[in-house]
């Protein structure tokens, strides 16, 4: 019974929403074709409530013949019919309303009565519901969105801490029992005079003394305790509520002490202003006296280059800040007259501003931050911003502004900060002002290093395999600098090295070494690549020997391909390594074999990863792979410790010759080195590319 | 398989069936009732707020993220407890049992470490910062050290992602883009999110693209990763032989178009696009005016170290990143790799520091001198902490460290933060927290705060349920606002 009874009330209150809806919006509604035969069967469905409305007045009129528990039961029933079919009925009589042509008074009259009298149906049913449940949380439950919650504003300087801290834990945990109309224990917490008188056990507080404080008492007891507070099934204070209200009561109890009277260090005001700023974010609202402009004012200030916001949702002090230098228009600060009044904070960082513009931003009579950094203004016309009484902080970092022209700013009122970094002011004059204005915090220059520094490296442009009869070109990021440059491995200096002034010819693979100088810093630290240049390309190239699985590139082709591997990067293309094997390819130059007399192996050196140069590398040359002889055999040294890891050649050099082909082998280290991790284990060689000169 | 398609689209249960025909045609019933677009501004999820939710203390970010986790006992936490007891046993009343990595778990000793590097006081707050730091050294009355982090994780992508996002897991907006969606871009020429990488010269852990991610949220959230190299973002130049009025006259005449369609289909996605090309056609002047650090002044380029003309360093970051800010980038987000010291502390340690410290030092005063300091919150550290015994062999010259998730030090300055201050403290161990911890919930619910955002409240709604970037924890941390 319980549950069909809160459905049928569920639904009529369903019903009775939607009815109050379409009351309202009935001239704005479509009706969709499948609705209009409910709508027709209002006629029909009709004699059902006056039916229902009949049998519940003779019902109450012989409720004399029922015992008690069945007239109740019977009553509760003949209700929800009522109610029922009264709100479907006046929903029926709405859609077929809407479909005719009846005379719009007589109509409207006709729909309001129905909706009325749907709604007295309803609310008698749940009225009586509530009579036999005596008690009304269901009015509450209707009522709640209603009722307005009276955000109250706080603030640290006038709010007294009991609003803040203690106030809202009793309104979450114990207001619901200790009200005016409850008063359980005749003890009322909802108004402060009323709570200071107590209950019927008088005062629940000793102030100064929690321990002896009724409330605390109450609230320490176990939770099977009658007398625990709040009772066994409430919500329960926490650790934290509990002990703010314990702080508050050792703290005298105190209703009006605002939270500002509370020392700094005291941990009630630390915690209370904590929660207000989290919890409360009203509390940190600015208060200004000017009234807001419209969303609308706003938006339509909006362009690309100026941004115009309030200074967070419903402020009415608003923001501009300037974007892009090219396009300023200047203009563009006449058209803010209609926020003159509003605008707290504006940037013209960067921006092309002139002297005689200051004469517009004298009008935002409530500003209170400008920042004019790096603008055009000469500071001849800053008396201007004197009437600026609200100004806080004034940025002029980066323009010519002078000592004598901004002495007179610093008497405005409110000024608290300047910037003036990278002006014209001296810094004797600027320790000058700060001495005189000691209310002002004048930031002049912060940077006081002037030890020297050392420049950057040089840096390579054309990465990778320089083109042959291409050049090696250099360049550094900084303005000003001289390279000088050696291709012999030895350390370039501004006595020995060379010039740079154009890109280098490179006719083959050389070790470059370039250092950049620059008056009032130290030279660079030696910039050192080995620069490949592209030499003469085999017909054919085969690998004699595979290339270990792990990383088998694209097979002899990755040999001459052109493309450079990255030495972090191992799995990739272009690298071939060998570990169990020796390196063994060959190469072929056709018919015509051009004359060649040096080879050069690109290979990885990365000691911390095993890969190692080989230990010794030949050159085989004749007609064709079985014949062969050996030309030249070099061994290669060996690091003796860690080094930076670094992509390097080993050049051969060979005797004039022009065979046919040749064959190139390089074993790797068979045993690492003492000094290395992995001592003794099989070191790896890894080659990408093979050049010939 | 069309017919797959056709079998899966009828493969409806009785109960789905009739839960979806009884509510569906009850809400169409409704629906086509009333006025079809009365409801539909409230629809907070495809709209980003744009406005602060109270009056913020900061406006910008610059995260200065210190990818690997810089050891807090060679930096800032200095323990000399731990240079005592060099080569004694960590107490196991210390550790309690709390859980290790895979990499030194199997360790049967626990060698505490002391900092082979010295620590001296600085500034009216008198905090310690080790020598490897001079340069932040001296604008330590400018910077808040938190000694109080603790996480979660204790592996780097899932510190890292949980850093970024508020979680272990990749797949939440990250904290770039909740501020984007909170708050919007100011300047409308450049995006509201950038990334900026670099890589030092240590043991280095990898950054991935989830970190700047923008999740569930809209993609004009995502970070923009800028290039190390010298164009910083990439397609932006006009084509070779085609200059700024053939642009403006070929998308004038394209907007034509659009507009066309727009008055046929109406669209909103068109104007978007259209929007969105005047926004790329605008970029292409300020990018370029900011990216060029080359007209920065000599003493500019002295401050922040001659490395911060090589595009792609750490220095070259900071420098750009102040400049974005300064043009109005809300979260600039910087990742500097290398500092993950399993091994060989005293020789990686010193070149990450040489690499950053400087540059550091520089933002902040630069920010400062330019008055921007105070809207500006800057922020510099790691996913988690290092341990104080020593991983692998402990020798007179070398040591190395694990990681620590119980205890680590960041700092922060401007925007708010109180300038001058060390918040929390670690025992003498540096191993557990004595003192006002801060969790990553808490650090990201302190930085919402600062920026004018509830935690709690800044939320979208993804697959049936409200995310926030803090989820369903994070306390604003009150000791260390202004």
């Amino acid at each position: 019974m319980k549950r069909t009874a809160s459905l049928v009330i569920n639904i009529t209150l369903f019903i009775q929403i939607l009815l109050l809806f379409l009351l309202f919006f009935a001239d704005r509604i479509e009706l969709p074709a499948w609705l209009q035969v409910a709508g027709r069967l209002h006629p029909m469905v009709l004699h059902l409530p006056i039916g229902f409305l009949f049998f519940l007045f003779v019902l109450i009129v012989i409720r004399k013949t029922f015992r008690r528990k069945q007239f109740q039961k019977t009553l509760l029933v003949s209700l929800m019919l009522t109610a029922l079919s009264t709100s479907v009925t006046a929903l029926f009589g709405f859609f077929l309303s809407v479909q005719g042509d009846y005379d719009l008074d007589a109509l409207y009259w006709h729909r309001l009565s129905g909706a009325i009298l749907s709604f007295i149906a309803f609310f008698l049913l749940v009225w009586y519901q509530n009579v036999k449940k005596g008690e009304v949380v269901f009015y509450i439950f209707i009522l709640a969105p209603i009722t307005e919650v009276s955000a109250k504003k706080l603030s640290i300087e006038t709010s007294t801490l009991y609003e803040i801290a203690v106030s809202p834990i009793l309104e979450k945990k114990c207001f619901s029992c200790h009200n005016e109309r409850k008063a359980k224990g005749k003890l009322i917490m909802t108004s402060i005079e009323k709570f200071k008188l107590g209950g019927e056990n008088g005062v629940p507080w000793v102030a100064g003394n929690p321990d002896s404080s009724r409330m605390i008492h109450y609230i320490h007891l176990p939770l099977s305790d009658d007398n625990h507070m709040p009772p066994d099934g409430k919500p329960q204070l926490t650790v934290d509520e509990i002990f703010i209200l314990e702080s508050w009561i050792r703290s005298g109890a105190d209703f009006d002490k605002r939270l500002a009277e509370y020392s700094e260090t005291d941990t009630l005001r630390k915690w209370s202003t904590a929660k207000m700023n989290t919890l409360n974010v009203s509390s940190i609202e600015m208060v200004y006296s000017f009234s807001s402009v419209s969303q609308e004012v706003i938006e339509n200030l909006n362009t690309p280059f100026r941004t115009v916001t309030p200074l967070y949702v419903n402020s009415s002090a608003v923001q501009v800040d300037y974007f892009l230098r090219d396009a300023y228009k200047p203009n563009s600060l006449l058209e803010l007259k209609e926020i003159e009044d509003q605008l707290v904070n504006l940037s013209l960082s960067k921006m092309p501003v002139a002297d005689d513009q200051l004469k517009i931003i004298e009008r935002f009579k409530n500003l209170e931050k400008l920042n004019l950094n790096f603008t055009d203004i000469t500071g001849a016309t800053l008396a201007d911003l004197m009437s600026l009484k609200n100004l806080k902080s004034l940025s002029l970092s980066g323009t010519s502004v002078t000592s004598e022209q901004i002495k007179p700013l610093l008497d405005l009122p409110s000024l608290h900060e300047l910037f003036i970094w990278n002006t014209k002011v001296t810094e004797e004059e600027a320790v000058e002002l700060a001495k005189d204005y000691p209310k002002v915090e004048i930031i002049y220059s912060l940077f006081t290093d002037s030890s020297m520094l050392r420049l950057t490296k040089p840096l390579l442009v054309n990465e990778g395999i320089i083109k042959s009869g291409g050049a090696i070109e250099l360049k550094h990021s900084m303005p000003g600098v001289s390279t000088y440059y050696t291709l012999n491995g030895t350390l370039p200096d501004t006595v020995d090295g060379i010039v740079y002034k154009t890109p280098i010819p490179a006719k083959e693979t050389v070790k470059l070494m370039a250092i950049a100088c620059k008056e009032g810093w130290f030279c660079s630290s030696p910039f050192e690549i080995t620069c490949f240049v592209n030499g003469i390309a085999p017909k054919d190239v085969e690998l004699l020997l595979p290339a270990d699985q792990q990383y088998p590139g694209l097979g002899a082709s990755s040999l001459t391909d052109e493309k450079k591997g990255f030495i972090d990067i191992q799995k990739e293309s272009s690298w071939l390594a060998f570990r169990d094997n020796n390196f063994e390819a060959g190469f072929s130059f056709g018919d015509n074999p051009p004359a060649l007399n040096k080879i050069v192996i690109s290979y990885g050196d990365n000691l911390g990863s095993y890969i190692f140069p080989p230990t010794d590398v030949e050159v085989w040359g004749g007609t064709d792979r079985s014949h062969l002889k050996l030309i030249k055999e070099v061994k290669v040294k060996q690091p003796t410790a860690y080094r930076p890891q670094r992509v390097d050649a080993i050049a051969v050099s060979i005797d004039p010759s022009n065979h046919a082909y040749y064959k190139i082998v390089a074993k790797p280290v068979s045993k690492l080195p003492a000094w290395h991790s992995g001592k003794g284990k099989n070191g790896w060689f890894f080659v990408d590319e093979v050049f010939f000169y | 398989m069309s017919k797959e398609f056709t079998n899966y689209r009828f493969h409806v249960t009785r109960r789905h069936f009739l839960g979806k025909v009884s509510l569906g045609l009850g809400s169409v019933a409704l629906g086509s009732l009333l006025i079809p677009d009365l409801f539909s501004s409230s629809n907070e999820a495809t709209q980003s707020l744009g406005l602060p939710q109270f009056a913020p203390k900061a406006k910008r970010i610059i995260y200065l993220f210190q990818n690997g986790a810089p050891s807090q006992l060679e930096s800032f936490d200095y323990k000399p407890l731990l240079n005592k007891m060099t080569g004694e046993e960590l107490p196991a009343s210390i550790r309690m049992g709390q859980r290790l990595t895979g990499m030194t778990s199997g360790q049967e000793k626990f060698p505490l470490v002391g900092s082979h590097f010295k620590f001296n006081q600085y500034g009216k707050s008198g905090a310690w910062v080790s020598e490897m730091f001079p340069n932040i050294a001296k604008v330590v009355d400018d910077i808040c050290i938190i000694k109080s982090m603790h996480t979660e994780a204790i592996n780097h992508d899932p510190a890292l992602t949980f850093m970024q996002t508020g979680a272990q897991q990749g797949n939440r907006p990250s904290m770039g883009a909740w501020l984007s969606y909170g708050l919007g871009s100011e300047n409308k020429n450049l995006p509201a999110y950038c990334v900026l990488l670099s890589r030092g010269r240590g043991n280095g852990q990898g950054v991935y693209s989830k970190l700047w991610t923008n999740g569930f949220l809209d993609s004009v959230h995502q970070g923009v990763q800028f290039s190390s190299s010298e164009e910083r973002v990439l397609y932006l130049r006009d084509p070779e032989g085609r200059d700024r009025t053939d642009r403006r006259n070929m998308l004038d005449q394209l907007a034509q178009l659009n507009a066309l369609n727009y008055k046929e289909f109406g669209d909103p996605e068109i104007q978007a696009r259209v929007q969105q090309y005047e926004m790329a056609y605008r970029m292409q002047t300020a990018v370029p005016e900011l990216t060029d650090l080359t007209k920065e002044p000599d003493n500019i380029v002295k401050m922040y170290g001659a490395d911060c003309l090589m595009p792609g360093t750490y220095a070259a970051n900071c420098l750009l990143a102040r400049k974005l800010s300064e043009a109005g980038v809300r979260f600039v987000q910087l990742y500097h790799q290398g500092w993950d010291q399993h091994g060989n502390m005293v020789g990686e340690m010193p070149l990450q520091a040489q690499d950053v410290d400087r540059s550091t030092a520089a933002l902040i005063m630069d920010l400062k001198q330019r008055g921007l300091l105070d809207e500006t919150l800057v922020i510099w550290g790691g996913e988690f902490g290092r341990t104080n015994y020593c991983q692998g062999d402990l020798s007179k010259e070398n040591y190395g460290r694990d990681h620590h998730p119980r205890a680590y030090t960041i700092w922060m300055a401007g925007g708010g933060v109180k300038p001058g201050i060390v918040y929390g403290e670690t025992d003498e161990f540096g191993y557990n927290i004595v003192k006002d911890p801060v969790h990553v919930n808490d650090f990201h619910a302190t930085i919402l705060h600062l920026m004018g955002l509830n935690h709690e409240q800044l939320t979208y709604k993804h697959l049936g349920r409200r995310y926030r970037l803090t989820d369903v924890a994070g306390k604003v941390v009150p000791g260390i606002l202004v």
